[in-house]
């Protein structure tokens, strides 16, 4: 077993950061869709922290198979969780578990010192998003997807730097994949709570990467990834 | 255009469980094309680069980190206009000239009300981009307008905490952002830019009656009516 996930490894790779200048410069947003794609899959980043360590080089991120916990639907992204946007949101709310989780975790480990402040807030967000997706997708008439049982690194609640760098990726990860389905939500109430959602993952993201000395905002926009990527990257995490 | 009308929806924080669809009415119905909504974006980033270049350039902020998120951020929301600029004329619209934008003389006097200005500016710039999302119809656009979003509030975020501020109502707000309609957002900002030619734009006077009664020109909109009042009353050092 890896007792330092991280070593050796950069715990997320920020490639875009020294493009800001040609940003500038070339940036329309009509064309920022194909070029943010194009960044660093978060799956790289993620299987850093991956309690089993992937093969070298990236996962596949054509996830052949659903996760474990996710509900029965076969296809891949979204879709095995269910049609449209109930697969969308139940597929948020695999996310939002995992780092409800993860939180509840932390703190109760007690490691944080002063830090604790800054991440309390976390943990209850990450906890009411669940509570309201569950609650949207039980208004919805849809069933919400069970809780998976999650598996996190060994020293994930034991070192204070291993916990603070695992946060930095959830969130970073979290914001690409609400970002990632932004475009892709039909209905316009659905949008507008996904996106009210992701700015707190982004404040979350930025006072992580703050704490963890990470340059805190890393693109003049957010990136995102795709259902498929995101669930390539977090697999590590989902227990039998 | 594939998203049904923005009407039942909306989210507002707390920490407890949020009803994401409850029947208060939040999100504003369309508030023009996306051109529009675009320029009206561009006026917001405009103000933003503006502050954060003379802010900057004033050398309030001197730890190194600080001085270096502060930076970041100028060069973020000089990246945003030139977004919108490019994309407005890829449209095809017509980009909004840069307004004659005035800060009052208090604003530069301190790293405190440097820090408080900016992090009033960032948090209108969260909910006024929130406040369009349901309105956007182009795909792409969205997806850039919410990528800029984020990003405002990352930088409303770091300012909260190089400010000091709480976490939870400072730092944070909620474990929802909330969306702020147009007409308040151009309310707030309209006594900081003398003129907006060629937009169109005209002080708001719509009733945003789609808000709740408490809603109605609240939080950051509200905070940067107030902030501009009580700034403009400071005589100039």
């Amino acid at each position: 077993m890896n007792q330092d996930p991280f070593e050796g490894r950069s715990v997320i790779q920020f490639t875009s950061e020294r493009d800001r200048r040609a940003f500038l410069k070339y940036a329309a947003l009509v064309g920022i869709g194909g070029s943010l794609v194009s960044a660093l899959p978060i799956s790289n980043a993620l299987a850093a922290t991956s309690p089993s360590p992937s093969p070298s080089g990236s996962p596949s991120p054509s996830a052949s198979s659903a996760p474990s916990g996710s509900p029965s639907a076969a296809g891949s992204g979204t879709s095995q969780f269910g049609a449209g946007d109930i697969g969308i949101l139940n597929y948020a709310l695999t996310l939002e578990y995992l780092e409800s989780e993860f939180y509840q975790k932390g703190l109760a480990a007690n490691i944080l010192g002063d830090d604790a402040k800054y991440i309390t807030p976390v943990a209850a967000h990450e906890a009411a998003h669940v509570a309201a997706l569950t609650a949207t997708l039980n208004k919805l008439g849809a069933t919400p997807a069970t809780k998976p049982t999650f598996v996190f690194p060994p020293t994930t609640f034991t070192d204070t730097a291993t916990f603070l760098k695992s946060a930095v990726i959830f969130e970073e990860t979290g914001v690409k994949a609400y970002h990632g389905q932004v475009v892709l939500i039909k209905d316009g109430a659905i949008l507008g709570a996904a996106a009210s959602i992701a700015g707190v993952e982004s404040r979350h993201a930025a006072v992580l990467n703050y704490l963890t000395q990470m340059p805190p905002v890393a693109n003049p926009v957010e990136q995102h990834a795709t259902a498929d990527e995101i669930l390539a990257a977090i697999k590590p995490f989902l227990g039998a | 255009m594939g998203r049904t009308a923005i009407g039942a929806g909306a989210v507002i924080g707390g920490s407890t469980a949020i009803e994401l669809l409850s029947t208060t009415r939040v999100w504003a119905a369309a508030e023009g094309t996306d051109g529009d909504i675009l320029n009206f974006a561009l006026t917001l980033e405009y103000i933003e680069a503006t502050f954060y270049e003379r802010g900057n350039a004033a050398s309030l902020i001197t730890d190194a980190r600080e001085k270096d998120i502060f930076a970041t951020i100028q060069k973020d929301e000089e990246a945003h206009v030139q977004a919108l600029t490019d994309t407005l004329n890829k449209l095809g619209v017509a980009p909004v000239a840069k307004p004659t934008i005035t800060f009052p003389a208090s604003t530069f006097a301190s790293r405190d009300s440097y820090l408080k200005l900016a992090m009033i500016f960032e948090n209108t710039g969260v909910g006024a981009y929130l406040g369009q999302a349901g309105s956007i119809t182009n795909k792409d656009i969205l997806q850039a307008a919410a990528g800029i979003f984020g990003v405002e509030a990352r930088h409303a975020a770091l300012i909260g905490v190089i400010s000091g501020a709480t976490p939870e109502g400072g730092i944070y707000k909620g474990a929802t952002e909330t969306p702020i309609a147009k007409s308040d957002v151009l309310a707030a900002v309209m006594p900081f830019i003398g003129g907006m030619p060629n937009t169109g734009f005209a002080p708001a006077q719509r009733s945003v009656n789609y808000l709740p009664a408490g809603l109605a020109i609240g939080g950051a909109a509200a905070a940067l009516m107030a902030f501009r009042t009580r700034g403009s009353r400071t005589p100039p050092p």
